[in-house]
């Protein structure tokens, strides 16, 4: 169990590392996530009256849209020059990777979050440092990387790659995108934990469930 | 290749009888509902493609399981059968759904939990089947439809439950606190054979589907043979 953990820090470890010495996908997730908030600046005619409704929707539409860009990615590096083959005989059980994974595509997706927060804040002139905020979004991201990180590991193995993920993986989001909108609409409208309790409880069930279900089925997603 | 169930011919035959038996009892013998009006006799096959809709994602995810415990592509064929069937009939069911909904809601669509759910499956099974074009490699193929289908098949109930608990407008017609909509007998009877004979229907075509699927894995696997004889061993070329 020891040996299981250290591994996977160690390969967390390894594409935080990897993805730090060249910060593309960071800078392509940020980029976009503040391209898509203009678009919807415009596209939605965010006024004062209507913004505090819609900022809970539109933040968590630009957060998911920029960590597919980041999902897409998360097993790209290993593709080249049979580094996957190695990474399988490195690991004591093929469920390690897709923890590993997992932290790593949470974690990228957290840093997202971190920084498209304050932004939002600043160009609607709008304080969302609120903690129950940011649980709904944590417990939201966690949702999304675990269902996307089994996914991905799929999708980076078929033809249409990149084309394919979001096609796969949105359907199966859908619970955990309702839950988010609706809890984090709740706290912005400044409503108490008692009027969107059952919201963060099916975010949570959401979450175990599918993590649960994924370290399971995913040594047959590398099993050659 | 087994040869052909001497069972399929008599149930296939018995599909179509009870097809259009239920046909005829939602035209002639089911009751007009008093205040919906004829358009209620929609009902009868929209519950059943529903029901066969839901049916067959639990086979597509059982099948599934089958195969990733047995790696017998036996139920990858099976599996894989079944979504396609189950496609159509939650496109019956929501077609039909909108039929109703336009003079009783007033709207062609609604965002109604029931509505909601059964579109967003409709769209896991059509990622199923693309992610299936994606793969050449029958072994892979089937890993990945079986993971694919057994995570949606864990998602569609939250689905449900979290649209549910936005709001309904969807009669509750069994189990309900309040029936929306009162049946009468015939109305249960001609709604009971209608979901036998959809129900028996979507074994029948299940069956065919994967003997269909089975057949064609033979011819690949003969065509693959005769490219080895040919060109001996070098197929690629």
């Amino acid at each position: 169990m020891k040996n299981w953990l250290k591994t996977a820090l160690t390969l967390v470890w390894k594409d935080l590392v990897q993805e730090w010495r060249s910060r593309d996908m960071l800078t392509a997730m940020l980029s976009f996530a503040v391209l898509t908030l203009f678009i919807f600046n415009y596209a939605m005619e965010l006024n004062p009256a209507s913004r505090s409704e819609a900022a809970a929707g539109i933040i968590w539409v630009v957060i998911v849209f920029a960590g597919t860009l980041g999902l897409n990615r998360s097993f790209t590096a290993e593709q080249d020059q049979g580094c996957f083959d190695a990474l399988v005989m490195a690991v004591p059980e093929l469920s390690v990777i897709y923890v590993a994974k997992l932290i790593t595509n949470l974690l990228v997706m957290l840093f997202l979050t971190v920084l498209v927060i304050p932004i939002y804040s600043l160009l609607y002139n709008q304080s969302l440092f609120m903690p129950m905020l940011w649980l709904v979004l944590l417990l939201g991201a966690w949702g999304y990387s675990a269902t996307g990180t089994l996914i991905a590991g799929m999708t980076v193995q078929t033809r249409m790659r990149d084309l394919l993920l979001p096609i796969l993986l949105f359907p199966l989001l859908m619970p955990v995108n309702m839950a988010v909108v609706k809890a984090a609409g709740a706290v912005l409208a400044g409503s108490a934990l008692s009027g969107y309790a059952s919201w963060v409880n099916l975010l949570l069930v959401y979450d175990i469930i599918m993590t649960v279900l994924s370290i399971l089925v995913f040594e047959y997603v590398i099993q050659e | 290749m087994s040869s052909k169930n001497k069972l399929l011919t008599p149930l296939t035959l018995l599909s179509v009888v009870i097809l259009l038996a239920a046909f005829a009892m939602v035209i002639f013998y089911a009751p007009v509902e008093l205040t919906m009006g004829l358009v209620q006799k929609v009902f009868y096959f929209h519950m059943s493609a529903a029901w066969v809709g839901m049916l067959a994602f639990l086979v597509a995810a059982v099948a599934g399981g089958l195969y990733l415990g047995r790696q017998d592509l036996k139920y990858d064929r099976v599996s894989a059968s079944s979504v396609e069937i189950g496609l159509v009939f939650t496109a019956i069911a929501n077609f039909t759904g909108m039929i109703w909904a336009k003079p009783i809601w007033n709207t062609w669509w609604t965002w109604d939990p029931r509505l909601t759910t059964m579109t967003i499956m409709a769209f896991t099974y059509i990622a199923y089947l693309l992610l299936r074009r994606g793969m050449d490699d029958p072994s892979r193929r089937a890993r990945f439809g079986a993971i694919y289908a057994l995570v949606g098949f864990a998602s569609v109930p939250l689905t449900f439950f979290s649209s549910r608990l936005l709001r309904t407008i969807h009669p509750t017609i069994f189990g309900g606190s309040s029936a929306d909509m009162a049946m009468t007998g015939q109305m249960y009877q001609t709604m009971a054979v209608s979901l036998v004979a959809f129900t028996l229907l979507f074994a029948v075509l299940l069956w065919h589907r994967s003997r269909l699927a089975a057949g064609q894995a033979h011819l690949a696997e003969l065509q693959a043979a005769q490219d080895e004889a040919l060109f001996g061993g070098d197929s690629d070329e």
